[in-house]
């Protein structure tokens, strides 16, 4: 099995992979610190799992070196599980790489990083609201702490891909519960 | 009022427009999309970048882009 790391620029996603692989390959507070890939392994139920940390990217249409790189390693890697790292506190514009991700058929685990961070700023995410529209699983982290980590591994191992459609049926029925508070994105 | 987004002061808020180019997407991917309450940070001089606020992330437009986006503010 094989896992990518993806998600925007300066997200976590190389202490996500640190912390999976207890490998220690640079992270820094600063985007594009990773601009190649680093590949590790992880053991889970005599399984070897192998991880990926990919260069982050905001789109799959690539803008530079760094991004290419990332998009041409999702599209070698057509069997892969994705964990789809995700700004907490940027929440909204981290799905629209996801979204793009599960698009192309992709089985992803959505891990929010930055949970304390976020908490720290009052940011209220609905997590099983999340998972339902989604419907994949979505894990808070806290990569440096190294919370929420195993829970990430733990369902990664049976995640499933899902239909894009599936997704803007789902979205469409929660606008309707919603609150008058909607910035309408036009889908009801 | 429609202005572009490097015309805006400091600290102002709008609603972006939106744009129908091949930007849409480059945008949609940094979390800016028509219809998003955005603020103006900071305008660097001599043709600099400009900060926008969307959401809770800020994002840097290079001028040549900034001033080809579109926002909707108060007089």
């Amino acid at each position: 099995m094989k896992v990518l790391l993806m998600g925007h620029p300066n997200v976590g996603k190389s202490v996500i992979f640190n912390r999976l692989t207890g490998a220690n390959v640079v992270s820094s507070n600063y985007p594009g610190t990773t601009v190649d890939y680093t590949q590790g392994y992880m053991r889970v139920f005599d399984r070897d799992i192998e991880i990926m940390d990919v260069p982050g990217t905001f789109s799959l249409d690539a803008k530079d070196k760094a991004e290419e790189v990332a998009v041409k390693m999702l599209m070698e890697n057509p069997d892969a599980k994705i964990i789809c790292v995700i700004d907490t506190s940027k929440l909204e514009r981290g799905l629209y790489l996801a979204l793009e991700i599960i698009e192309r058929g992709f089985p992803l685990v959505l891990a929010l990083n930055m949970w304390d961070v976020a908490l720290d700023k009052n940011i209220v995410i609905d997590l099983q609201k999340l998972e339902v529209i989604l419907g994949i699983p979505v894990v808070p982290t806290v990569a440096i702490s190294g919370e929420g980590i195993s829970t990430l591994v733990e369902k990664l191992i049976d995640v499933e891909p899902v239909d894009i459609l599936h997704i803007s049926n789902t979205m469409k029925l929660s606008c309707l519960m919603t609150s008058p508070g909607c910035a309408g994105c036009k889908g009801c | 009022m429609r202005i572009s987004i490097d015309r805006m002061k400091y600290n102002q808020e709008g609603v972006f427009v939106g744009i129908n180019n091949e930007l849409r997407l480059h945008l949609a991917g940094m979390g800016l999309r028509a219809g998003k309450k955005i603020k103006m940070i900071t305008r660097e001089p001599l043709k600099g970048p400009v900060v926008i606020q969307v959401d809770h992330a800020s994002i840097s437009l290079g001028i040549g882009i900034a001033d080809k986006l579109i926002v909707e503010v108060d007089e």
